[in-house]
């Protein structure tokens, strides 16, 4: 399990967000992009549907429950490349909440804008966003202004343009490439303005806490969360004491 | 008349005439023949409520002979109303009928209402706005300066800012709150059209490209396209709840952050409210939902942009029609 080096800790406490390129690679990544298509494609006409009806959005096209369609799909959410930083960046702490299995549409708009995902209220947020496809700026690139999870942070301004927001950084990458952000930070997916989907994968994470302890969020996959930490991350069993988060 | 500065305007709403030889109009379940809502109920709501003039909205079919009633009433009240006309989806030269039809309202025709917007239904295709169905007639728009009165449904969602980009010279007005609904609309037992749509609406991410509505204030931005506005309008329809529509408080605070109440347009949608929750109720409602509203947002909202941005000639001032 890769545990981040001191440059990455020092990262993370000062920008919030942290690349981490290649990932994943070789055959296992062409084994998930498999799996992604191969769901994807069976998910699609029912999308579709709901986009007519205006029950789903057209702006983006998530696999809906995609954890227990494939295998790999589960093992994502402690793979051995990212699963280290988060308990490095919670001290132990990290719970899985979700997952979205998301296909970008070309767009003239970002479909998201610069945002927030939880209030500063909430126990620390976390993301994995996985490109599975090479992403430039004009690929929906993820975009983030470091430092902006920091409580005394902002003011921000209303932005027409999200390439207007000052001091952000957009975050290019080949497939394979995950970046871990800290959600109370401001971020955003750039316009896609390419012309073919983006594929990425978003895993949402959180520390720990009563409020969010529910053992039978994840129960149906008890039979694959053998291990302690499994069990824990997972939220079927609660997180024992906290260690000091990084 | 009141304060000429300060018009309070009515940004959309329909009257139409029983059918007649003189007011020719198509029929169906909804307005049956019998059915009216003339223009002098809708000049003693106005009245009553201190509302100065209003954007008439064609009802009852798209051919010329069909707008007779709306010509009437803009020739009748020239002071009072302007005028939104319709294309028929098969029209062979839109370009044509547009410019009859403003001809015929002395100029008081001022653009043309869109539904359906004919783009791919797949929003991973590629869209090319010049093979649009509506593209002559956004082409036209841009020509002579037409308005553009934008309603599209759910499955054109992800097409509108493509036309945004293609059009930026073209004044748009996105009606009733920026929804787009999907194919489940009806009739209630008060004679209001209906529509099943999630609120905040799905086609938010592909109309706004903002994520709001589920964390209020979460997110900063601005809406991209000058050339933009909406409708505060049309509640009645999307609403779960009734008035002051509290479900609907929270999308309200969206468009208002994101547009600004300097870009948003009050309206009423008469005749649907006139019963439920009546005229004087949604005149009401924009203090009712935004309780913080600073007197010059509420001039904008409630008319004052609508004056300026569609040229009322009654109200023009001084700094002319598009002054900040």
């Amino acid at each position: 399990m890769n545990r981040p080096t001191p440059e990455q800790t020092s990262r993370w406490r000062a920008d919030g967000v942290v690349p981490l390129p290649g990932a994943l690679s070789g055959e296992e990544l062409s084994r998930l992009q498999e799996a992604f298509s191969r769901e994807a494609a069976e998910a699609r006409p029912g999308w579709l549907q709901g986009v007519e009806q205006g029950t789903r959005p057209a702006a983006f096209f998530d696999i809906p429950d995609a954890l227990p369609r494939d295998p790999l799909f589960l093992d994502l959410v402690d793979h051995p490349s990212w699963y280290g930083h988060l308990m490095a960046y919670t001290g132990g702490q990290a719970t899985f909440l979700g997952a979205q299995f998301r296909t970008l549409p070309p767009a003239p708009l970002s479909y998201v804008g610069w945002h927030y995902d939880v209030p500063r209220s909430t126990p620390l947020h976390l993301k994995v966003q996985l490109y599975l496809d090479p992403v430039s700026r004009r690929d929906g690139a993820f975009a983030y202004v470091p430092g902006s999870h920091h409580p005394e942070a902002g003011p921000w301004p209303l932005v027409a343009d999200p390439g207007q927001m000052p001091g952000h950084r957009v975050f290019e990458g080949e497939a394979g490439t995950a970046v871990v952000f800290n959600s109370h930070g401001l971020h955003t997916s750039l316009a896609n303005r390419s012309g073919r989907g983006r594929r990425s994968i978003i895993l949402i994470y959180e520390v720990y806490s009563e409020a969010t302890f529910n053992p039978d969020a994840f129960a149906r996959f008890a039979d694959r969360l053998t291990t302690p930490d499994r069990r824990q991350l997972f939220r079927l069993e609660p997180r024992p004491e906290a260690e000091t988060a990084s | 008349m009141k304060d000429r500065r300060s018009p309070v305007i009515d940004a959309h709403l329909h009257v139409f005439a029983r059918q007649s030889a003189e007011f020719p109009r198509e029929v169906n379940d909804h307005l049956p023949a019998e059915r009216e809502a003339p223009v002098e109920r809708l000049l003693k709501r106005m009245e009553s409520h201190g509302v100065d003039g209003a954007v008439l909205v064609q009802i009852g079919g798209t051919s010329l002979e069909v707008h007779a009633y709306l010509l009437h009433c803009l020739r009748e009240h020239p002071d009072r109303f302007l005028g939104i006309g319709l294309v028929p989806p098969d029209c062979e030269d839109p370009g044509a009928h547009m410019d009859r039809l403003a001809e015929a309202g002395d100029g008081r025709v001022i653009g043309f209402r869109l539904s359906r917007l004919g783009g791919p239904a797949d929003p991973f295709e590629p869209v090319d706005v010049r093979r649009l169905p509506v593209y002559p007639i956004w082409e036209h728009a841009a020509k002579r300066d037409y308005v553009i009165w934008l309603y599209p449904r759910a499955v054109d969602a992800h097409v509108v800012p493509h036309l945004f980009e293609a059009f930026p010279q073209v004044r748009v007005v996105f009606n009733h709150l920026m929804v787009c609904p999907g194919p489940r609309f009806w009739w209630d037992e008060k004679g209001r059209p209906q529509a099943d749509v999630p609120m905040p609406p799905e086609t938010r991410y592909s109309t706004l490209g903002l994520k709001v509505g589920r964390i209020p204030r979460n997110t900063r931005g601005r809406y991209p396209y000058p050339n933009v506005y909406v409708h505060f309008s049309g509640h009645y329809a999307f609403t779960r709840q009734g008035y002051p529509y509290p479900d609907l408080a929270g999308w309200g605070d969206s468009l208002r952050m994101v547009f600004g109440a300097g870009r948003m347009m009050w309206a009423t949608d008469f005749p649907w409210i006139d019963v439920d929750p009546g005229y004087g109720e949604v005149v009401r409602l924009p203090d009712e939902v935004f309780p913080d509203l600073a007197p010059e947002e509420r001039r904008q909202l409630m008319g004052a942009t609508a004056a300026q941005v569609l040229r009322f000639p009654a109200f023009r001032d001084s700094g002319g029609w598009l002054a900040p």
